[in-house]
């Protein structure tokens, strides 16, 4: 439904991911871990990094609540807004698993791809609107120099017209992708689609 | 005033009280706070296998010692020192002086830490294997990768909200 984008590495074709280490079988697998992976995520029982996680169950069913309530909950910042500082996050991060999921959801949510593009060949100034400018700047911001983020990071956000829950909601999108993020890329790899069956 | 026996870490630290909007904000995706919450208490709970509590917290403080997170950097420190740690190594992370930690055990986590925290695409497999290769279970592997992504979290979440508050107390 949207057109192939291979830019720098960075794709918005569906990839898989394995573990770099042992995961759970399924077969012995704890009443608990059972549990936690059928909260987690819908087909967390055939993929690899749920599996992977749930070695330690509390830990990943913490995680799980914590990262569907940023990305999924209702009202406050537009999901597509939200699943753009995640594709920013990735971009600069450098973890290409996670960008092509999130460049999927903000296409299927905005109806278009031309932000992704732009992140994709740039961050820095990418955005097709002062609004989306503006959320950009902060996804980067936050995500590589946190230290530095202040009140006028904050001002110029509400200049480009986020309110004080759009606000929380940027901030927890980018601070979860610095965890996502870190998981992606240090204990497994993403597998890609053979060219001949795409 | 802040309460010290505040039991939410990221309200205690960037000083949020039920008078501040930012705390009213905050505490809409309430979920969010208790999951937050939640995954520092599960990731430091005495009763997990595995990496002992004073490696977390080594983890952490060098975690945010990196970014650098003064609030989160202090507070960590001050755990550590609650739980009698050895105020050496303490002194080495703070300094970011790995070569002068003796445990080869605690010298590969932190290593790990570091290329995690500061160039997480450099965090192959190559750089994973060594933890294997140094003692830890798959388990404990797992526990370190999410505490080190969960403080990469809480941080930016910390110097995210301490700038809101910046902002409403300058208005």
């Amino acid at each position: 439904m949207s057109a192939p984008i291979d830019i720098k590495g960075f794709t918005n074709d569906t990839l898989g991911w394995k573990a770099w280490l042992d995961v759970v079988s399924l077969d012995a697998a704890t009443p608990e871990q059972m549990a936690v992976l059928e909260e987690s995520h819908p087909k967390a029982k055939v993929s690899d990094y749920y599996l992977f996680l749930v070695h330690q169950p509390e830990i990943l069913k913490q995680r799980s609540v914590a990262f569907n309530a940023i990305m999924y909950a209702p009202g406050g910042m537009p999901r597509a807004e939200r699943e753009l500082g995640a594709t920013v996050v990735s971009r600069i991060n450098g973890c290409v698993y996670c960008a092509s999921v999130h460049a999927q959801r903000f296409e299927q949510l905005a109806k278009r791809q031309d932000a992704i593009i732009e992140v994709f060949n740039e961050p820095q100034g990418a955005g097709t609107t002062p609004r989306e400018r503006a959320i950009v700047d902060f996804s980067i911001e936050l995500t590589a120099n946190p230290g530095e983020v202040n009140a006028q990071s904050i001002q110029k956000l509400k200049d480009a017209g986020l309110t004080e829950p759009e606000i929380l909601d940027l901030i927890h999108s980018v601070a979860i992708f610095a965890w996502a993020n870190r998981l992606m890329l240090n204990l497994g790899e993403p597998v890609f689609p053979s060219k001949e069956s795409s | 005033m802040v309460d010290a026996k505040q039991t939410d870490t990221v309200d205690r630290l960037v000083g949020l009280t039920t008078a501040d909007q930012t705390f009213q904000v905050r505490h809409q995706r309430d979920k969010v706070v208790a999951a937050t919450q939640g995954s520092e208490n599960g990731l430091f709970d005495p009763t997990l296998d595995g990496l002992t509590v004073t490696e977390r917290l080594y983890v952490a403080l060098f975690a945010c010692v990196l970014t650098p997170a003064p609030e989160l950097t202090k507070e960590y420190a001050e755990r550590l020192i609650r739980l009698g740690a050895d105020t050496e190594i303490i002194d080495f992370v703070l300094a970011g002086a790995l070569e002068n930690i003796q445990s080869p055990r605690l010298h590969t986590i932190l290593k790990f830490t570091h290329t995690l925290i500061t160039d997480p695409v450099k965090a192959d497999r190559h750089a994973l294997l060594a933890l294997p290769q140094a003692g830890l279970s798959t388990p404990e592997v797992v526990t370190l990768a999410q505490l080190i992504a969960f403080v990469s979290y809480q941080v930016r979440l910390v110097a995210g909200l301490k700038a809101m508050k910046a902002l409403e107390k300058s208005a």
